[in-house]
């Protein structure tokens, strides 16, 4: 029950995190050319991501769980290290922060920049399509291997969709990007989940028995929690140049 | 062809390849501790902590040179 909320909620998070990412470029788009084009780009792409989790998460399910949980581990665990490690050169002042009003404002200068020709407008069609399915990938990777470990890909893609619908309607009623998400801290979040679930699973899979089994689990997210906000905090104390 | 696979190595193994490595080099040594009947919890519950503060360490060196 814990481990299939962990799942929503780490699922919820991170779709919450890229879907706010997709948004900003989808609104540029919209507010410059046209809703038409970009929100069809938009669909496409999620049908396309839909498509993905429906196929890959059960057929992902049928592998012995063994394998499944060593191969997944450790794709979770690669995976959810380097969103962590992003977050935390982040937090302390290493690298730039995302930026979505400084993103809306670019999107918004080459939509501009691009003229609009009659009929179909590719171009927005082509860019929604292209970013709303390069920011899913990212959720449909994690749905489906945190789904399939966990043997609950319903409820991780319940809570992609749940945060999708979430950030849509946020958009649609402010039609501004969601610069005050704050996209740091959940990607944080996600990455600690996600190390966490890696190093559980990659574990198990290569024959380790944790001590308390599965409570090891929460232990493992607290201790994830604890050493990842001490290296942001003795990163920060080094003050040097930002990247980018 | 290398394409699609080039894509597929970046989009997992992201922005530092030195992380994918050391858990791997970390998974390999579980098991081999598995294999010979030692506990084996600890090596990853202290290893991969070590593995994200050297690549830190790297970002942070490489931002330092760049500055």
């Amino acid at each position: 029950m814990t481990g299939n909320l962990l799942v929503f909620l780490g699922a919820a998070l991170a779709s919450a995190v890229e879907m706010v990412e997709a948004l900003t470029i989808v609104l540029a788009l919209g507010v410059t050319r046209g809703w038409r084009a970009p929100l069809q780009g938009a669909v496409a792409a999620l049908v396309v991501l839909a498509v993905l989790v429906a196929v890959l998460g059960p057929a992902l399910e049928a592998v012995p769980i063994d394998v499944l949980r060593l191969i997944v581990g450790s794709l979770l665990l690669v995976f959810g290290l380097q969103w962590l490690r992003k977050a935390i050169l982040r937090a302390s002042g290493l690298k730039a922060l995302h930026d979505e009003d400084a993103a809306f404002a670019a999107e918004v200068a080459a939509a501009q920049a691009m003229g609009i020709t009659p009929g179909r407008d590719r171009y927005s069609l082509v860019i929604s399509f292209k970013s709303t399915l390069l920011e899913g990938l990212e959720v449909a990777f994690i749905v489906i291997t945190l789904g399939a470990n966990q043997g609950a890909t319903a409820v991780a893609a319940a809570g992609a969709v749940v945060a999708l619908v979430a950030v849509v309607i946020i958009g649609a009623l402010v039609r501004h990007p969601l610069s005050r998400v704050p996209e740091n801290t959940l990607k944080f979040t996600v990455g600690v989940m996600l190390t966490s679930f890696g190093t559980f699973w990659a574990g198990e899979g290569v024959g380790i028995d944790w001590p308390g089994d599965e409570a090891s689990l929460a232990a493992l997210i607290l201790l994830t929690v604890a050493w990842s906000l001490l290296f942001a905090r003795l990163l920060r104390r080094t003050p040097t140049v930002v990247i980018a | 062809m290398s394409g699609l696979w080039h894509g597929i190595v970046d989009f997992v193994v992201g922005d530092d390849l030195g992380i994918a490595i050391a858990v791997l080099v970390l998974l390999v040594l579980a098991a081999a501790a598995v294999h010979f009947g030692a506990d084996a919890w600890w090596l990853l519950a202290a290893g991969v902590p070590v593995a994200l503060w050297v690549s830190l360490q790297r970002a942070r060196r490489t931002a330092r040179e760049a500055s």
